[in-house]
């Protein structure tokens, strides 16, 4: 009986201490915070929501910010998968040393290689494209996704590889065929973390995209001025969540399962 | 158990070619950049380690260095056990336990540059909730000038963003536990706190090395959040690592920037180190319990 109330109210606890700021947007983004035409200051509207669809580049926004992260998420996938693999199953000379690479590159700082990554990607020719986005996110994207796909490959017993080989199988034919549908729900996991780091980026997502192809993080920030009108940005932020929540909840019983971590 | 096959390295190839790409060729542009004074690109002078000299021999780097491991330590200090005891007392299955799940998933869903608007929101007087309250209780809470409440603030904020990575991994290591470990606890009588201390602890000690490596260097490296809430300010008290950085950038100082950037790099790679040798340390421990 104790325990249970001690449950319940540290599940409230949480629960306050984790919905007070997004009822705080909530509230904000329904109401009027600047006089506008139609609506009088500091009343009940859903002006600004109306306002990110009237407004070409905050809608264009929702839309880029899709674009790259979808691309940024299949490309992560696509190259780890087959790493994962590797690193699961086999012993290579230079493994640990490779792994070590992945670590060393996940936790490097963005502003760190924001401004020579600039001009690479102004040589190559992807500045303002979704692509030079996917693409630069997938230093800190490639790791994690290796890291979370190693661990659930781990869990499928080695007889599962050796069965589909003497079943004329190819390495890639049983990566492709057999593999990927009993790890779906690590892919899964791997996806919504990968999609996580790629929706919030900020420095190398603004870094990148100077005239065109900005993201949602650019379009709020451009928001900001003399007379910001922060209503309009918290329901910017709102429509920003709902991606997000949509991939949790599908990938809600996948992301707490599995990744017990072997190195 | 695993085989010796070098060729594997032809399945790790596509990753580490996009991480060539867009990791280890602009680390290498730093690195030559660094060493020169650069007015346009076409227009740059040698000046070889002079800014290296003049970056590590000035004591505003060994300021920002403390204070951005003083937030770090901070951070992982009440992150650390809330996220733990989140993890430990979540339901272990059901509808309540997915609803947890995705409530603890919301903050890391929110565009990091919005973090600091909303809490600022949060905590304005006159129309945020925990504004009024505190007014109504007659605390005076000044985030701009007074450098304890920015750091209380941003501590607060980072917490509230992040508590949720560390209890999601707490859960996925917790999972991963046989349920024999604790069939012969209860036969043993083990208190709960036992149970914790020689059963959980150490079967979670990959997850949590994992977890205290993304965190430690995440919050040692706070850029975006961290200068909207007060941009290093009040004076220096929140300038870390990362906001020098910046500083360097938008004054377009491509040269010192390039050197700042090696020099963090440098120290990124000295703290991965230590995680990766702990890593390895609990990898050969558990395939001695094996073997």
């Amino acid at each position: 009986m104790r325990r249970v109330i001690l449950g319940t109210a540290g599940f409230l606890a949480l629960a306050l201490f984790i919905l007070l700021p997004l009822a705080q947007v909530i509230q904000l983004s329904f109401l009027a915070t600047l006089p506008h035409d139609e609506v009088a200051k500091g009343s009940l509207t859903l002006l600004n929501y109306i306002n990110i669809f009237r407004t070409e580049r905050l809608a264009a926004s929702l839309f880029n910010s899709t674009v790259y992260v979808s691309l940024n998420v299949a490309l992560s996938i696509a190259v780890a998968l087959p790493a994962a693999y590797a690193f699961s199953r086999y012993r290579f000379r230079g493994d640990r040393i490779a792994f070590f690479a992945l670590l060393a590159f996940r936790v490097t700082p963005p502003v760190v290689l924001s401004l020579p990554v600039f001009l690479l990607f102004a040589k190559a020719d992807l500045l303002n494209t979704p692509i030079g986005v996917a693409l630069v996110h997938c230093v800190f994207n490639v790791p994690i996704a290796i890291w979370i796909l190693e661990s659930f490959i781990s869990g499928v017993p080695r007889e599962f590889d050796e069965t589909a080989f003497l079943d004329g199988h190819s390495t890639t034919g049983f990566i492709l065929r057999r593999l990927v549908p009993v790890i779906a729900p690590g892919i899964g996991a791997a996806a919504f973390f990968c999609f996580m780091f790629s929706w919030v980026e900020v420095v190398f997502a603004r870094t990148l995209t100077i005239t065109d192809g900005k993201p949602i993080t650019s379009a709020i920030s451009s928001l900001f001025g003399f007379r910001t009108d922060i209503g309009l940005v918290m329901a910017m932020t709102v429509l920003s969540l709902i991606p997000g929540l949509v991939m949790i909840w599908f990938v809600r019983n996948h992301i707490s399962r599995g990744f017990t971590i072997r190195v | 158990m695993q085989r010796d096959d070098n060729r594997a390295w032809v399945f790790v190839l596509p990753a580490m070619l996009v991480l060539a790409f867009v990791g280890v060729i602009p680390l290498v542009i730093n690195a030559w950049h660094s060493l020169f004074d650069i007015f346009t690109l076409d227009q740059k002078f040698w000046v070889g380690g002079e800014w290296y000299a003049e970056i590590l021999g000035s004591t505003r780097f060994y300021e920002s260095l403390g204070r951005s491991l003083g937030f770090s330590t901070a951070v992982i200090c009440v992150q650390f056990p809330l996220g733990l005891a989140i993890a430990l007392m979540m339901p272990k299955s059901g509808l309540m336990r997915s609803l947890c799940l995705v409530l603890l998933a919301i903050p890391l869903m929110v565009p990091w540059n919005m973090i600091p608007t909303i809490w600022l929101s949060l905590i304005n007087p006159d129309s945020g909730y925990l504004g009024r309250l505190m007014v109504w209780l007659g605390i005076g809470f000044d985030y701009k000038f007074t450098a304890l409440h920015t750091w209380i603030l941003l501590v607060a904020m980072d917490t509230w963003h992040w508590v949720g990575l560390v209890a999601i991994l707490s859960c996925s290591g917790l999972s991963g536990i046989s349920s024999s470990y604790y069939q012969a606890a209860a036969i043993d009588q083990a208190t709960r706190w036992q149970v914790f201390r020689h059963i959980e602890l150490p079967k979670l000690g990959g997850v949590l090395t994992m977890a205290l490596l993304l965190r430690f260097m995440d919050s040692f490296m706070i850029y975006t959040e961290a200068f909207g809430i007060n941009a290093g300010g009040p004076g220096t008290a929140t300038a870390f690592l990362s906001l020098d950085l910046g500083e360097d950038i938008k004054a377009f100082n491509y040269g010192p920037a390039a050197a700042r950037s090696v020099i963090y790099f440098a120290i990124s790679l000295v703290i991965v180190w230590t995680f990766w040798r702990a890593l390895n340390r609990q990898r050969d421990a558990a395939a001695a319990e094996q073997a």
